[in-house]
């Protein structure tokens, strides 16, 4: 439902990010991440950062597989 | 010569003759090419290859070419499919008044380049100007012909199993150019069109062997299209290797953003090639000493299984079907 | 091989395809899921004792055919231009679909964002915008920038016709549809984590919140295989690196200050109480449902379309008897035959031996 798109954060100003996903940039609306800066990677979509992104997704899965007892609660 | 053509460009009149003149002659300029209602060429030697193409494209131009040079390649590069030496173009324009007359200019000075470069020759054209709004700037039609030795046998249906699959660089440059330059979805990127004339790829390939059994340029619909197109003609499963197919980083970054698949993004100076297996080494190494074909590169091969589909080996090593092309290239965001 | 450690894409996998236990049913509600895990390749890797259902987390699947109309009329009737996402151009309305009613001289405007379509109307003060509002808690809070900035610019001529839905209930409608559900990894980023809590402890409901690359995805199946062979309803985040446990409070306080829940009608689903969105009313201006009066759309969808039952998992896509028959991308007769993220479509086209 939500294509996600990750990409680093260059430019904030007033509520608008600049991101760039390997070369592609684009704006979008920062309003839903309250302490972004630049540098920051986040998840896009349709317009918006909505998520920081705190890793990649290989070393999550070494973590999720090395927990995986532990994870289910 | 006025700003814009007008109507009276059109006319067959003074101004009509002054913009073949002052423009077209300028430029294209040949020993056949004459004031006469046809041109007259000499018998050439084996047989012949015959292609033509309509060009269309909104923005008329863009960062690695415009809509003249794209005209020039797209019916140069049909016809090199074949295994021919283009020979001869004729073109027809058909220009929206008001077209500004130094763009014009600029799209046919491209043309000219891009004849010479390939050593074609203009021999006849045609030039119609219509009103405002009637068509979308301006329109080019071009025809060609070339000659071709008698060994080659090229084809969609020739492609058989065992056969490897190459394309000659990174796919779906073109198409993201266009995309971009239209500005809809306010993406700012540095791509550049692959428009490029591929009849040196093809000589370059058939150098190492005549036995190539399908050349296609990738054009409309990419690199997916000409492969579904393959594995339809010849009844045979096309497997690709998903790590091994080129794709430029920054066209990737596009085509993420809007859930496209690059193989499906037009390429104007991509050829697709099948031919034996054993050629592949030499045919990478003679399509990288060629100015478009530096990053040739093998991207899979034909097999029996799966005929008519087109098989991914995915990145964590399951198998998928690359899916049919659809019509219209829709993003995909919600 | 060499000796080296497998990866965790690895050791996932090699959980999932040795499993030999009961039948798992998994339903994924994402459409991004749906995709991905065609795309990769996923399906063909499952032991027949697990089955993927893909359920109804696409939203142009879940949009009733009565919206489309709503648009189509808005579009030729009140000459508005529509902006909307590229995904809702071929949905079949009643009698037509966005790209039907374009052909018939409607303006459709396709953007990237909803905050683009404020700025096209700004550019086009002669036209009259509305924006198609669909979309999870994901994108709903992009429409709710939208509408918030238009107000500000004190534009006249931007308005939603809204869609919106939120995913809270719809779970708890397909509670028994499967035995454990792949939560939407983007939808997650908003809510937060605490209602697949709620739903574990309330109703018995398990799940894992899921990425979307390869990795991603085949650990989380490999948590819902360990979570099953536990035999107690459970849930993890298997996407921490993007999902936090208390989500997104902007997201969520931007939608609850701009928009408030409504009963809504989920294709297949029928109505589902407050599982959607309509504008506030000190927003009623930009709502375009008000604004141009929409006569109300009954929706007639093709009664031969079992898109509602594909939804619910009761069938699989190859099981209804339009499949691939009457109904293939090219002329889709369901919604689900629409989406590239739609179950239908994927099953069509990615249909290998």
């Amino acid at each position: 439902m939500c294509v996600g798109l990750p990409a680093k954060v260059t430019e904030l100003k007033d509520g608008v990010a600049v991101i760039n996903a390997g070369g592609a940039e684009r704006e979008v609306s920062s309003e839903m991440i309250a302490d972004l800066a630049p540098g920051d990677y986040v998840m896009v979509h349709a317009g918006m950062a909505i998520a920081k992104i705190t890793g990649d997704d290989e070393a999550q899965a070494e973590d999720v597989m090395d927990g995986l007892e532990d994870l289910l609660s | 010569m006025n700003e814009t053509i007008t109507l009276a460009h059109g006319s067959g009149g003074r101004q009509t003759s002054e913009l073949i003149g002052d423009l077209f002659k300028k430029y294209f300029d040949n020993d056949l090419l004459t004031a006469d209602d046809a041109a007259v060429l000499p018998r050439p030697e084996g047989r012949l290859s015959m292609s033509t193409d309509g060009f269309i494209v909104s923005p008329a131009e863009f960062p690695g070419g415009n809509i003249g040079k794209l005209s020039i390649c797209g019916t140069v590069n049909d016809i090199a499919c074949m295994g021919a030496a283009p020979l001869y173009l004729t073109c027809g324009f058909v220009i929206e008044e008001g077209f500004e007359t130094a763009r014009l200019e600029r799209i046919v000075e491209s043309m000219a380049k891009t004849c010479k470069e390939v050593g074609v020759k203009i021999v006849a054209g045609d030039t119609k100007v219509a009103g405002k709004g009637q068509v979308d700037g301006v329109f080019i039609t071009t025809t060609g012909i070339g000659v071709l030795p008698d060994d080659m046998h090229t084809g969609g249906a020739c492609a058989q199993p065992g056969d490897c699959v190459i394309v000659t660089g990174d796919v779906g440059r073109h198409g993201c150019t266009i995309l971009l330059e239209r500005n809809e979805f306010k993406i700012k990127a540095d791509v550049t069109s692959d428009c490029a004339p591929l009849s040196t790829a093809v000589d370059a390939a058939m150098g190492v062997t005549h036995d190539l059994h399908v050349v296609r340029d990738a054009t409309r619909g990419g690199v997916g299209t000409v492969l579904y197109e393959i594995a339809d003609q010849a009844g045979v499963g096309v497997t690709l290797n998903a790590k091994d197919i080129p794709v430029d980083e920054t066209v990737r970054g596009v085509c993420d953003m809007l859930g496209l698949n690059p193989l499906y993004l037009a390429c104007e100076g991509r050829l697709v090639l099948v031919a034996p297996a054993e050629y592949a080494d030499g045919l990478i190494a003679a399509l990288r000493e060629t100015p478009y074909a530096k990053d040739a590169a093998v991207i899979g091969e034909i097999t029996e299984a799966n005929p008519g589909k087109v098989i991914l080996n995915t990145e964590i090593g399951t198998k998928t079907i690359l899916p049919l092309p659809g019509g219209e290239l829709l993003p995909r965001i919600c | 091989m060499s000796d080296r450690k497998p990866t965790a894409a690895e050791r996932a996998a090699e959980i999932i395809t040795s499993y030999d236990g009961p039948p798992i049913r998994i339903m994924e509600v994402c459409g991004t899921h749906t995709h991905e895990i065609f795309r990769l390749g996923i399906r063909g890797m499952l032991p027949e004792n697990i089955r993927l259902i893909s359920g109804p987390g696409c939203p142009v699947c879940v949009t009733p055919v009565g919206y489309i109309d709503e648009a189509v009329w808005l579009a030729l009737e009140k000459g508005c231009t529509l902006c909307t996402f590229g995904d809702l151009i071929r949905v079949p309305g009643t009698e037509l679909s966005l790209a039907g009613a374009r052909a018939k001289g409607a303006k459709v405007e396709m953007v990237y964002s909803p905050v683009d379509a404020v700025d096209y109307a700004e550019a086009h003060p002669d036209e009259q915008v509305v924006f198609l509002a669909v979309g999870f808690e994901t994108t709903t809070p992009a429409a709710c920038v939208a509408v918030r900035k238009a107000k500000e610019k004190r534009l006249s001529n931007f308005s939603l016709l809204t869609a919106n839905k939120t995913m809270d209930n719809a779970y708890r409608a397909l509670n028994g549809a499967a035995d454990a559900f792949l939560y939407p990894g983007h939808v997650s980023v908003v809510t937060g984590t605490d209602i697949y809590q709620k739903l574990r402890d309330e109703v018995g409901m398990s799940g894992v919140v899921c990425g979307f690359t390869g990795p991603e995805i085949l650990t989380a199946l490999a948590l819902i295989v360990r979570g099953v062979q536990k035999g107690e309803p459970f849930f993890a985040n298997a996407y921490p690196r993007v999902v936090t446990d208390e989500g997104s409070p902007e997201g969520r306080a931007l939608i609850a200050e701009t928009m408030e829940c409504v009963d809504t009608e989920w294709r297949g689903l029928g109505v589902i109480p407050q599982s959607g969105l309509k504008l506030r009313e000190e927003f009623a201006a930009f709502d375009a449902r008000l604004k141009y009066g929409i006569p109300p759309m009954e929706g007639r969808a093709n009664p031969a379309c079992r898109c509602g039952d594909v939804l619910q998992g009761i069938l699989r896509p190859d099981e209804c008897p339009c499949f691939g028959t009457a109904c293939i991308p090219e002329h889709p007769v369901g919604a689900c035959m629409v989406s590239d993220e739609g179950a239908c479509s994927a099953f069509y086209q990615y249909n290998i031996e």
